[in-house]
């Protein structure tokens, strides 16, 4: 491993406003859930300290606001983001359909080196909602969607009750990992796309 | 051409061999939005020895406006201007009204916009760059840089934009000034030493028998911000704030009035430093600045003050009067519900009791007729109406978010709520090209707050949002002009800052996004929030005093911000945490002072039209293609 460390990794999430991205982060920074947290205006973010195999890193989750006439915002919020979290609401099929626009809409406005190979998460949020009977969009759906978009690992949360937030952010914060170091040791030689590629297909074995 | 001009500095501008190489009629500069208040003038490039002039001499005893004396229009007068002392031209071309050009000075100051009325400005463009270096920026096509020069090294130097203590528009022999060539400014240390030595100048000049109104002037002078209104203005403010007991006469009371004065205890304890790192001074000397011209808060207006402005059929006699009271001391809120439909332009001042009431009845059906619109949309119909469903998921998303802290909304099934969601749902349809967008919810909340009436508060919103519209325009036009003068101000107020942003990326001031979009809601706690609301609106000083607002803020925080070596992140991450923590009646205070300090040069650097100045042109201003979010 080169000494250069990354020990900063940026992840951005997207998603139609209200399908929760404020309160998962929220949650999973400060273990807390409130129905009061405002609307995003502008953006935000939030830091946690992450630990892989020893090492630590500095997660830096940003939270911008969801309705689509804000994104101009986003070329200056997205650049060098490692990771970028989808997040749609498993009770509204519009949030879900939404996801193809906010993961185009990224790859346009972070513009990755590798946008191929760009790591996404997706969460489908709210999954605690009227225990479940008020829900539009199916695990099997989403998973097609995920797996058609390159193996895009997928996680059902409630930011509300704390379900699988934590596994998911680990997910994130290990793939976020994962594209610094690409970087770093891919692009000093020659860039060799094949090999990262394959390397990306497993997705995320959490 | 200055002949008729008494200034007997004026003279210099056409001497033997002068040659008259462009001149163009019915050029305009627009002071204020109203149109009444234009002046037009004629332009004229003039060669003479090796240089090239520009003057702007408005016409005689032609103004329609009793308002603009023949002094006003003086003060805008270019009197032969050098093109070595200006850095670039920038040419608008909207697609209604006229092209203008911002002429901008080496220092940084800018004229106000100059609108061509009869056309001409590619000829004006073409006959400068015949005469003088001009080329176009490779950033932006309608920039063309005077002076730019070819040697990078140079041009590098050239834009370390150093100050130079040079008034602009009234010493036109400027030119004759000692050499400002580039090369002369041989390292960054200029700068330093610069302020140093002013720093040092300052000092020697505290010692004068007349410290306050050295000070002001010295302050001004430092940062080329001395054009002959702000001479004047001095003075004058100066004699006024004396007569207010304001400005102590002897140097040992002004030295503990420092003291005493508690917002400088407070930023020396927030301003802790690492020593390491050099701040460069902050040219306005900004606590000082302050101190001379930021008067004091005064208690809100109360009902009986409010009485003696109403004639005896409710007609507000003296508006500017009432305007500059609370703009002072803002309103009581039991007072709220009556003063601010006057603030916000939904009643008009020289109105009865009895039209006030009349309009409040026509506008009350008026309400219910558009909300009925939307009412009567059946279960069916919404099925098959997703713009609808969208629009008010979206609304009912973000009213449940909005203010749940206050009591007034803090209740699950508010009757409140409802109304915030009814209004803002009714106006998407009064204004369906603008539609729903984050942030109007908040802008309406303390307005429902104070007036509780659901239609008197949609028609108040009505009234804030024809100036507030285009921040939530499709192209956040409204939010780039006004992000744009900010960062135009700051340049103007603290190049030192200005420069710091520009090194570290900061210059789209993305970090101030949310201040200026919802008006600093989200700053202040909530009656903070309507004491300031309800002074910017008086426009009392500036239809744009909030964007003086964010300057002081981010002076007040600048040794911090450049001391600790903030990048964007770390910025716009404190600046959003400065939130509950930001002291209103100093930083208003600060607002004023920066404000007069900064004078029409700080009105130019805002182009016409920038929010919550009235449209420039109304037409389509919202609609574009339909094409994206959920409307
Ligand atoms: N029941 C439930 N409600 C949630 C959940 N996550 C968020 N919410 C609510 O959904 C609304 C929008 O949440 P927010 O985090 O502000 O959404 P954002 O606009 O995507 O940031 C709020 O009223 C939250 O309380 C969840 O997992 N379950
Ligand atoms: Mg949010």
């Amino acid at each position: 491993m080169p000494s250069r460390r990354r020990t900063l990794l940026k992840v951005i999430i997207l998603g139609d406003s209200g399908v929760g991205k404020t309160s998962l982060m929220n949650q999973y920074v400060n273990k807390k859930f409130s129905n009061q947290y405002k609307a995003t205006i502008g953006a935000d973010f939030l830091t946690k300290e992450v630990q892989f195999e020893d090492r630590l890193f500095t997660l830096q989750i940003w939270d911008t606001a969801g309705q689509e006439r804000f994104q101009s915002l986003g070329v200056a919020f997205y650049r060098g983001a490692d990771c970028c979290v989808l997040v749609y609401d498993v009770n509204s099929m519009k949030s879900f359909e939404n996801l193809n626009n906010w993961r185009e809409e990224f790859l346009i406005q972070a513009s990755p080196s590798d946008p191929e190979n760009f790591p996404f998460v997706v969460l489908g949020n709210k999954v605690d909602v009227d225990g479940g009977n008020s829900r539009v969009v199916s695990e099997k759906k989403a998973r097609a969607w995920c797996a058609s978009k390159g193996n895009i690992p997928y996680f059902e949360t409630s930011a509300k009750e704390g379900t699988n937030v934590e596994e998911a952010f680990q997910c994130i914060a290990k793939n976020a990992l994962k594209s610094g170091e690409e970087e770093e040791i891919y692009l000093p030689d020659t860039i060799d796309v094949a090999a990262s590629s394959q390397q990306r297909t497993g997705g995320c074995e959490c | 051409m200055n002949r008729s001009d008494s200034n007997k500095q004026s003279s210099s501008g056409e001497q033997e061999g002068a040659e008259i190489v462009y001149v163009k009629d019915n050029v305009a500069i627009h002071p204020t939005q109203y149109a009444s208040e234009r002046i037009s003038g004629r332009l004229k490039l003039i060669k003479q020895g090796g240089s090239l002039l520009m003057t702007w001499i408005p016409y005689k005893g032609q103004s329609s406006s009793a308002r603009l004396s023949e002094k006003d229009k003086s003060l805008y007068t270019i009197r032969a201007v050098p093109f070595s002392d200006v850095r670039s031209i920038r040419r608008h071309t909207p697609t209604l009204g006229w092209q203008y050009v911002i002429v901008v000075l080496s220092s940084g100051l800018a004229f106000p916009p100059l609108y061509f009325y009869n056309g001409g400005v590619r000829e004006f463009l073409a006959t400068i760059k015949h005469h003088a270096y001009l080329v176009r920026s490779a950033d932006d096509a309608n920039v063309f840089l005077v002076n730019d020069f070819q040697d990078p090294l140079q041009r590098t130097l050239s834009s370390l934009e150093l100050p130079r203590a040079v008034s602009v528009t009234n010493t036109p022999s400027s030119a004759a000034a000692p050499s400002e060539s580039p090369s002369s400014w041989t390292d960054g240390e200029t700068f330093d030493r610069n302020s140093a030595l002013a720093q040092q100048n300052a000092r020697q000049r505290q010692k004068n028998n007349d410290p306050a109104r050295d000070l002001s002037i010295q302050v001004l002078e430092k940062f080329s911000l001395v054009t002959r209104f702000a001479r004047e203005t001095t003075s004058q403010l100066f004699w006024e704030a004396q007569g207010d007991g304001f400005i102590p006469n002897d140097r040992r009371k002004h030295d503990k009035k420092t003291h005493d004065y508690p917002r400088i205890a407070e930023s020396n304890n927030i301003q802790k430093l690492p020593e390491d790192v050099p701040v460069p001074e902050d040219p306005l000397e900004f606590d000082k600045v302050s101190l001379v011209w930021g008067k004091p808060r005064q208690p809100p207006l109360g009902i009986e003050e409010w009485s003696a402005f109403l004639d005896s059929e409710g007609r507000v006699t003296d508006s500017e009067e009432v305007r500059k009271r609370i703009f002072y001391g803002g309103v009581e809120q039991g007072l709220r519900k009556e003063v601010w439909p006057f603030l916000l332009g939904y009643h008009s001042y020289d109105s009865t009791y009895a039209e006030r009431e009349y309009l409040v009845s026509v506008k009350k059906s008026e309400y219910e007729t558009i909300k009925n619109q939307w009412k009567s949309i059946s279960k069916e119909q919404a099925k098959r109406f997703t713009k609808f469903r969208e629009r008010k998921g979206l609304i009912e998303k973000d009213v449940v978010r909005t203010d749940r802290s206050i009591s007034f909304y803090d209740e699950d099934d508010s009757p409140n709520i409802k109304s915030l969601r009814d209004i803002l749902l009714t106006y998407s349809f009064y204004n369906f090209d603008l539609g729903y967008c984050q942030g109007m919810s908040d802008l309406l909340s303390p307005i429902l707050y104070v007036m509780g009436d659901e239609s008197e508060s949609f028609w108040c919103f009505v009234a804030l949002m024809e100036r507030l519209g285009p921040n939530f325009n499709r192209d956040q036009n409204g939010m780039h002009s006004q992000l744009f003068a900010l960062s135009k101000l700051v340049e103007l107020l603290d190049i030192p800052l200005h420069n710091y942003f520009k090194k570290n990326d900061c210059l789209n001031y993305f970090f101030c996004f949310r201040w200026v979009l919802i008006q600093f809601k989200r700053e202040f706690e909530f009656e903070k929030t309507m004491r300031l609301w309800e002074v910017l609106w008086t426009h009392y000083k500036s239809e744009h005093l909030h964007l003086y607002v964010c300057v002081s803020i981010l002076k007040r925080y600048r040794r911090k911000i450049i001391g600790e070596e903030m990048d964007f992140d770390t910025l716009l991450k404190f600046i959003n945490e400065l939130s509950g923590h930001i002291d209103l009646d100093a930083i208003l205070r600060d607002a004023e002072a920066l404000c007069i300090c900064a004078g029409e040069n700080g009105e130019a650097c805002i182009p016409p039209g920038t929010p919550p100045s009235l449209p420039v042109d109304d037409a389509s201003m919202y609609y574009q293609q339909d094409d994206d979010d959920v409307l």
